[in-house]
């Protein structure tokens, strides 16, 4: 009889764990990270009779969750993935919307700057055009400034958000820590699962994920190893590291990602081999797209400035003076590695700004020799010994440094923001050239003489203004030159071939014709020159002419390189993020199908538990009816 | 498959965020009509665009600086058409002046008066500024005035510098032209040589301005003076002819190849000519009278028609063949230097005229590369609108139903039948 009682209980109870489960399960349906847990029954050991096994009820052996660790695994790599990026994409967007902006961005300025240009070479002698050129020359300047600016913007708040991320992942880490050495101890005590602090645990790996992508090894003892970068443990049993942002070493205006040490101080984490989450995005996007984006600006800017200021200096102003700059032009930035022993301290210069790449280099010194190399393409030089001139820029050490130093040189970075307008009169803009030509009017030939052009780059010659006479001989086929300035005879018998280039003092011209002996040619400064604006017209022409890179591509030309490699990048961004948040999407779907609670199903659930509970009442009923009966014979 | 009920709300949650995103992306083209806002929408458009954008913009920089070339030119071409028309007063006044019988001293003297007028006038033209104050004809030298005159004559200040504009792509045009080319280098007689007869004449000989004739004199005889030297003896006229080289080194006058023709019978009016050179004497010089052939030299306009009113203002006093050979002379250099002037101002002129005439072919065809560039923007960044209106309206109805069927699936539950 007792019997009959202890397997109606057995009944009861299960029902009751069963309950009991599904309303956990109904309650927690919309719990981030929660695994829809099920309570497993199983029979008692039957009770052997002469008549075979009798079934002694049921009980329930544990409460287990329904947990996939393959998905699960799946599904935290894509979302590290994801959220890299996402936060790439976010950043990237910004300089996106604003590049190609016909407000905000540069080629409109730049065509409006070359319009004023234009109409200084129409009118030369107009101080309203002249100062228009300059007014339009400052709004380039600052609209390249407030580009920069705004990278430079860029750049801090990434070291901020680096450092937000940091303290994100040191408090995650410092949980999954804890949590660590709690089910350590439940696992032990109980042998069985703690399955709410098992899906706490999950669901703090899966944010941590979303900072920097981890590798999770799960140890014997029910606890999570969880590793970063190339195998650096972040979390091991109980212990958690710290990680902090320290400057970096080669260029103090970035941050790296350091370990702490516990002991003090703190070791660099190799920074490429931090990949994944928004930490590894926003790392990603500073050292390709936004450096790259504030080196080619800068590549513009001083390419820009330095050729209009040699076309400048190779005209003549309104007072008639030799031009001087209009703009200023920056310079490369070098940082010694904070690592170095020595104390030389290495300096770059820009000899060719048209030969400039918008790369950055790395100068590396052996002990015997120095190693530059190029950063975007890796394209290494070598030479024993400073000065070096490679790319545009000139490379001069204090003194030799140790051996292992290294210097990072950034030759364009802050072209961009440090381009300024120089020159405050407008009357210095040299709209003439300085040298004119004139044929003698006695002359009986028919000899002509173009307007001489001033050879480049500058400094022009000291003696570009002298008056220098071209005069033919008997006969007319040899000619003599002379400057009467100095008087000095350039040259005697030169033979005459009509139409070729006659250079002396700095400036060509040419004669063609037929001149007669005697006839006199004058090349002479361009005294009362302010009519013309040949000068100008050349300053004009750079607009379109192919003078960066090495001659291979205009300012407009470069600046549309600029724009489409940020174009590229967003929009490839664009679909792989998207794609990348659909398979996320699927995965978690995958994922929640397995561990996800469905309501319906848990109601069916309640009705099963619940008439399962009935029916053990019912007979428990029938097993008191029988005992009553049984106490009734006695009566 | 099981469906948690999280999903359920999650994927329709999801749909509708990116439905809203798509029809707000889709709203953002329609309102601006563009289709490339930033690069990413299309990087490839987006990089051609700028340099359609660089296009569109040195084009219209070509059209303003052929705007400004023409008006330039446009004032110089309307200048030299009033220097031309007051040269062919001058040279009609001139012609009449040639007619040296029927005039007296003193209607000499009246055309000479007006011949002042019309120098001045002359100068004037050629001191021309335009809008701004500066001189056209100055070269680079527009605030210096290029033709002052003096006891000397007329210098010219300025210098031969053209100002170039940039009309269109790789086509540089003069906006102006010297004031040396227009008024001062001009050559005297016919353009090769010039005729003169020696002041100490006392004949009535006047020697003709010449022509070329072939064979054509060669370089090296175009240096070469000549003399022609008049003997009258027992009342028969000869000529003898004697030259120099540019160097001043005596020609042959003996019998060879070239030799210059000595002791030759004189008629009046009869061709003279030698070494490619061609030229005739009238009426009868003098024992001792001497004609002379030089290269032609630059002589300004303006001298031209000074030595006209000076030989208008010498009186002649009747009979005296002599002066009136010398006035006949005189007037005749000047008629030839008058023509040359015009010539040369015609020259000019249709030098200017050219490149107005292909500034206007450079304006037509710069207005139809605007139109073209700006169909070729359009086609790289604006949008279709039908197509973008379409897909507004296709998206509209995605979200309505995504909205509509998320409500009728949150609404079933087993809940609902407890």
């Amino acid at each position: 009889m007792a019997d009959i009682f202890g397997i109606g209980v057995s009944a009861l109870n299960t029902a009751q764990y069963g309950l009991l489960t599904t309303e956990h399960n109904i309650a927690n349906a919309s719990t981030p990270g929660y695994s829809r847990q099920q309570a497993v029954q199983s029979t008692n050991i039957p009770q052997l009779t002469g008549a075979g096994f009798i079934g002694q009820g049921v009980n329930v052996s544990t409460v287990k969750r329904i947990f996939n660790d393959f998905l699960n695994t799946q599904l935290l790599q894509q979302q590290a993935q994801s959220s890299m990026l996402n936060s790439y994409y976010s950043q990237i967007q910004q300089i996106n919307n604003i590049i190609a902006d016909p407000v905000a961005g540069i080629q409109p300025s730049i065509q409006s700057f070359f319009g004023a240009v234009n109409a200084v070479a129409s009118a030369p002698a107009s101080t309203p055009a002249r100062q228009a050129m300059l007014s339009s020359a400052q709004t380039l300047t600052s609209r390249f400034q407030s580009l920069n600016q705004m990278l430079t913007d860029m750049n801090t708040s990434i070291s901020g958000q680096l450092s937000t991320s940091v303290s994100t992942i040191n408090s995650l880490a410092q949980q999954i820590a804890g949590l660590n050495h709690s089910i350590s101890i439940v696992t032990a005590g109980t042998n069985q699962p703690p399955n709410d602090l098992m899906d706490q645990r999950d669901q703090l790996v899966s944010q941590l994920n979303q900072q920097i992508q981890t590798t999770v090894i799960k140890q014997s003892d029910g606890t999570y190893s969880v590793f970063i970068g190339n195998g650096q443990g972040l979390v091991i049993g109980d212990q958690a590291s710290t990680l902090q942002t320290v400057a970096s070493q080669t260029d103090p205006t970035k941050v790296d990602i350091a370990y702490t040490n516990p002991g003090g101080g703190y070791t660099r984490i190799q920074q490429s081999s931090l990949q994944g989450g928004s930490l590894g995005g926003l790392l990603n996007f500073r050292d390709q797209t936004l450096s790259q984006t504030q080196n080619t600006l800068g590549q513009l800017a001083i390419g820009l400035a330095s050729t209009f200021n040699q076309q400048n200096q190779l005209g003549q102003d309104l007072s008639g003076a030799m031009g001087g700059s209009l703009f200023s032009v920056g310079s490369p930035v070098v940082s010694s590695n904070t690592a170095n022993t020595g104390t030389a301290v290495v300096s770059a210069t820009i000899s060719s700004a048209t030969a400039l790449t918008g790369s950055d280099y790395r100068l590396a010194y052996d002990g015997s020799k120095y190693t530059l190399t190029r950063l975007t393409d890796n394209q290494v030089t070598t030479s024993a010994t400073l000065p070096l001139t490679v790319d545009g820029i000139n490379i001069t050490t204090s003194a030799t440094p140790n051996a292992g130093d290294s210097f990072l040189i950034r030759p364009t970075v802050n072209g961009a923001g440090t381009i300024s307008v120089t020159m405050a009169d407008p009357s210095k803009i040299a709209a003439a050239v300085p040298v004119r030509s004139l044929a003698a009017l006695a002359n009986t030939g028919s000899g002509t003489i173009t307007a001489p052009s001033v050879n480049g780059p500058p400094p022009a010659n000291a003696n570009l203004q002298d008056t220098v006479t071209i005069t033919f001989n008997n006969p007319a086929t040899t000619f003599n030159v002379v400057d009467t300035t100095t008087a000095t005879t350039l040259a005697s018998n030169v033979a005459y071939t009509a139409g070729q280039s006659i250079t002396y003092n700095g400036w060509t011209t040419q004669i063609s014709g037929t001149p007669a002996t005697n006839d006199v040619f004058t090349v002479s400064a361009n005294t009362n020159g302010t009519s013309d604006g040949n000068n100008a017209l050349l300053m004009a022409g750079l607009q379109t002419k192919m003078t960066l890179s090495n001659g291979t591509v205009s300012y407009e030309g470069l600046y549309g390189q600029l724009v489409s490699q940020v174009g590229t990048k967003t929009n490839e961004l664009q679909v792989t993020s998207q794609a990348q948040t659909n398979m996320v999407t699927q995965t978690s779907q995958a994922q929640q199908a397995v561990s996800g609670v469905n309501l319906d199903e848990e109601a069916a659930n309640l009705i099963r538990y619940q008439q399962a509970y009935q029916a053990a009442s019912k007979a428990i009923q029938i097993a008191s009816t029988l005992f009553d009966s049984v106490l009734s014979i006695s009566k | 498959m099981r469906i948690s009920t999280s999903t359920i709300y999650d994927l329709n949650v999801a749909s509708m965020d990116l439905q809203q995103n798509n029809l707000l992306q889709t709203q953002l083209h329609v309102s601006s009509g563009k289709r490339v806002m930033t690069p990413s929408d299309d990087p490839v458009a987006a990089a051609m665009a700028v340099s359609v954008n660089q296009s569109i913009s040195s084009n219209t920089q070509n059209i303003s600086n052929q705007n400004a070339a023409s008006a330039a030119l446009g004032l110089s071409d309307s200048t030299l058409q009033s220097v031309t028309n007051l040269l062919q007063s001058v040279q009609t006044t001139a012609l009449n002046a040639a007619n040296t019988a029927a005039l007296t001293n003193s209607d000499r003297q009246s055309l000479a008066t007006a011949l002042q007028g019309d120098l001045s006038q002359l100068l004037g033209l050629a001191n021309s500024t335009d809008g701004t104050g500066n001189y056209i004809y100055a070269g680079a030298q527009g605030s210096v005035k290029p033709f002052t005159q003096s006891a000397g004559g007329v210098t010219y200040n300025g210098d031969d510098t053209q100002q170039l504009s940039q009309v269109a792509t790789g086509r540089q045009l003069a906006t102006n032209d010297s004031g040396a080319n227009i008024f001062m280098r001009i050559k005297n007689g016919n353009g090769s040589f010039a005729t003169s007869a020696a002041a100490t004449n006392t004949g009535s000989g006047v020697i003709s301005q010449g022509s070329l004739v072939s064979p054509p004199p060669s370089t090296l005889q175009a240096g070469n003076t000549y003399t022609i030297a008049f003997t009258v003896t027992a009342g028969v006229t000869t000529y003898s002819i004697t030259g120099t080289d540019a160097t001043g080194a005596a020609l042959p006058t003996v019998a060879q190849p070239g030799a210059l023709p000595t002791n030759v019978a004189y008629t009046s009016g009869q061709a003279i000519s030698f070494n490619g050179i061609q030229f005739n004497v009238q009426g009868a010089p003098a024992n001792g009278d001497t004609f002379t052939v030089q290269p032609s030299t630059n002589v300004s306009v303006f001298q031209t028609i000074t030595n006209l009113i000076s030989a208008l203002n010498t009186p002649v006093v009747p009979g005296d063949s002599a002066a009136a050979a010398q006035l006949s002379q005189q007037v005749g250099a000047a008629i030839s230097g008058l023509n040359n002037a015009v010539n040369n101002v015609l020259t000019v002129r249709a030098s200017v005229g050219s490149r107005l005439s292909e500034i206007s072919a450079l304006q037509t065809s710069s207005n139809s590369l605007s139109t073209v560039y700006q169909q070729q923007l359009s086609q790289l960044t604006d949008l279709d609108m039908t197509k973008a209106l379409s897909s507004l309206a296709q998206q509209q109805t995605g979200l309505q139903a995504a909205l509509q069927s998320f409500q009728k699936v949150s609404g079933l539950s087993l809940f609902n039948y407890l």
